[in-house]
């Protein structure tokens, strides 16, 4: 029914959007904006048939396996985008958020793992809120990443004291700044919700057996280094005043990104039994005809 | 059907012959009455700024007033000699006047140029005539289609970004860049120069509120604090009040600096790095210079901000031919089908005229043909009206060519005479 709608179709409409975004160096338009919604917005309509359809008809529910969750994670970051295109469409946002998304995308279809997650139906609500949880929290880093780029940006230009490219607007350093301690704060949260429920299901899945939770699993042990770090990064911004605006904050969300990507690195490429798989060190070479209901 | 503008500007005349000219909001009133009173059919705008005075007249058949009868008119209603008058006026017919108000609807008229108010005050001028019904088709074409130039302009070029003033670059290019808001932030005037007001007119316009005056004459701080319902505050406090700042608008006549990097070294604690915007706007400077390198402080000097300026007026100047190449061509678009309007009653004649011998030949063949149903009736029916239409085509069509260069009078009367079309 929806076979038709695949990875190749939004991640398409997403490239189309990133390619308006680049004109905006070349050129000014008055139509630019109504593009931009249109084919992001397309592209997101076809990111959730797709999604959906999975959901629906072949796993049983979103999140599942490695696969899904990098796809969803493409979905909020590009329905986040889609959210400030609307309400900001001269700021370009998409310069650094839309390479974000068909990065993740590209994870999804050429590292991640399609396998389903191995689950127990006792666990599975606790298995949803982890996934879900984590997912968010990654989402929030990255927004705080790409707040930190566009506020060193703008603030360097403020320092060398030029006027604003007409061409590259940026939001104001006091948006920024805000949007920076905001994803700092909801990634601990999220981050702090994921790693509980995590450990609650591994209490669930082996209940009566002393070394249930695999803290020297490489995946956990550097999800709970992401975790400190952000709690960290918190603690410092309650804890010293001057810490909590500026480039301090936009400096512990960069630091934020390369812990991320640290994690997500180690996910993909290292041996685990995070989510119930055991993984040699060479990624499995997925190729996109694997993910279920692509066309690509 | 002419359109004419008569009036001044900053460009032909200087100030105070525009400040004897102008019209405030209740004299346009009265003025446009007894436009409308002594000529009924004249369409008329007034537009009246303090860079110009112009009034914009259009008429299907009445004749419009001459830079003479105008210049009368101004002079009678503010107490001047016609001929004095009559010598600061300049007059603009057909699609130069067109052309005119299109540039100054899109600001390109204008002694900033680029900067926004002049639209507002040119929609104004429409709906004060609109309300003293003197306006017609002809100058509602011509305001909505300038309203629809100024848009054009706007988003197709950058021209109404690039300001040119340095407190309007101070506040657009810099403090805009740095708050998201300033309802909620604390202004700091240290001294009392005169670009400061202008700065501060500017901030209180982005919802600055909170001002606090600081000056070595407290009687003067009394009275700035006084002007932008701020409060005053001993010089001795400056480091108190430089703390909790957000915004610092710096004017002094000092010799050396107010606030040196010690000074600033002492408060910096206490402000937790906290973004803070200081406009140094003295000469000789009121900042050590240095206190730009802090983490947080967004410092500009008076030379800055004219960098700023010339790049803007520079990255301007480069704009302007694609503006004005936009309101050439919309200018024309508009002349041309004004001109096409002129010719309706030909074409309205030369369809009228058409219709009656088809009707005729229709009639008589359907009566010869009774056995005819509904559906082939209304076959040969359209089949006689896309007849019509098809030899009608060339000569509409050549008249809409020839409207692009004016009224095609030589046309219309070739059309009148081949066709025998009567006024």
């Amino acid at each position: 029914m929806l076979s038709g709608v695949g990875i190749i179709c939004f991640t398409a409409s997403y490239g189309v959007a990133l390619v308006l975004e680049l004109t905006r160096l070349l050129f000014r338009s008055g139509i630019r904006g109504a593009l931009l919604l249109g084919f992001t917005g397309a592209g997101l309509l076809a990111h959730s048939l797709f999604l959906y359809y999975r959901a629906a008809s072949a796993i049983g529910s979103p999140l599942s396996s490695e696969q899904d969750w990098y796809l969803w994670a493409a979905w909020a970051l590009a329905g986040t985008y889609l959210y400030l295109t609307y309400y900001h469409p001269r700021t370009a946002f998409g310069l650094f958020v839309l390479p974000l998304v068909l990065a993740l995308i590209g994870v999804a279809v050429f590292l991640a793992d399609p396998q389903p997650f191995a689950r127990k139906p006792a666990s599975q609500v606790w298995a949803a809120i982890h996934a879900l949880s984590i997912l968010l929290a990654v989402v929030a880093v990255l927004v705080g990443f790409v707040a930190g780029v566009m506020y060193f940006q703008q603030a360097r230009r403020l320092k060398r004291k030029l006027p604003p490219p007409r061409r590259l607007r940026l939001p104001s350093l006091e948006w920024l700044d805000r949007a920076n301690s905001r994803a700092i704060v909801v990634s601990t949260l999220m981050m702090g919700v994921g790693v509980l429920s995590g450990v609650l299901l591994k209490l669930i899945n082996h209940a009566g057996q002393t070394d249930s939770v695999p803290w020297n699993d490489p995946v956990v042990l550097s999800t709970m280094i992401l975790f400190g770090w952000l709690v960290l990064a918190v603690a410092i911004g309650l804890i010293f005043k001057s810490a909590r605006a500026g480039r301090k904050v936009a400096f512990l969300t960069l630091a934020s990104f390369v812990f991320l990507v640290v994690v997500l690195g180690v996910g993909l490429l290292m041996d685990t039994q995070h989510g119930g798989k055991n993984r040699s060190p060479t990624p499995a070479c997925h190729s996109p005809c694997t993910v279920e209901g692509g066309t690509s | 059907m002419k359109v004419r503008v008569v009036g001044c500007s900053h460009h032909n005349v200087p100030i105070d012959v525009r400040e004897r000219l102008a019209f405030s909001p209740r004299q346009s009133q009265a003025a446009l009455e007894e436009l409308r009173r002594k000529s009924p059919k004249l369409e008329a705008v007034l537009i009246s700024t303090c860079n110009r005075v112009e009034l914009y007249m259009a008429t299907e058949n009445a004749t419009a007033l001459s830079r003479a009868e105008v210049a009368e008119f101004f002079a009678r209603f503010h107490g001047l000699k016609p001929d004095e008058v009559f010598e600061q006026l300049y007059e603009r017919t057909g699609a130069e006047a067109v052309r005119h108000l299109f540039a100054v609807a899109a600001s390109l008229d204008s002694m900033v140029v680029g900067e926004p108010q002049i639209l507002a005050q040119v929609k104004q001028a429409y709906q004060l005539a609109t309300e003293q019904e003197c306006v017609g088709p002809l100058t509602h074409a011509a305001f909505q289609a300038a309203v629809k130039v100024a848009r054009r302009v706007a988003t197709e070029t950058s021209i109404h970004e690039r300001r040119v003033s340095i407190p309007s670059v101070a506040v657009a290019d810099f403090a805009q860049q740095i708050f998201e808001r300033f309802d909620d932030k604390r202004t700091l005037l240290i001294g009392a120069g005169e670009m400061a007001d202008e700065t501060l007119r500017y901030l209180r316009d982005e919802g600055a509120r909170d001002v606090t005056v600081v000056n070595r004459n407290a009687g003067r701080a009394e009275e700035l604090a006084a002007k932008w319902r701020g409060r005053a505050v001993p010089w001795d406090r400056l480091g108190d009040v430089l703390t909790s700042a957000d915004l610092v608008i710096s004017t002094t006549g000092a010799e050396r600096p107010v606030v040196s990097l010690d000074l600033f070294r002492e408060i910096e604690p206490a402000r937790y790095r906290w973004p803070l915007f200081v406009l140094d706007l003295a000469v000789p400077r009121d900042f050590d210079p240095a206190i730009g390198q802090r983490p947080g402080v967004y410092l500009y000097s008076i030379d800055d901000l004219r960098t700023a300026c010339q790049q803007n007026r520079h990255q301007r100047d480069k704009e302007l031919p694609a503006a004005i190449r936009i309101v050439q061509q919309e200018a024309d678009r508009f002349m041309a089908e004004l001109h096409h309007r002129a010719t309706g009653p030909v074409i309205r004649q030369l369809k009228q005229g058409w219709q009656k011998p088809k009707e005729e030949e229709l009639h008589r063949l359907l009566n010869k043909l009774p056995e005819l149903d509904d559906r082939g009736r209304d076959e040969i029916r359209q089949s006689f009206d896309r007849l019509i239409n098809k030899l009608l085509h060339p000569p509409l069509e050549s008249l809409r060519r020839e409207s692009r260069h004016g009224i095609p009078h030589a046309l219309l009367d070739a059309l009148a005479k081949l066709f025998q079309l009567k006024d």
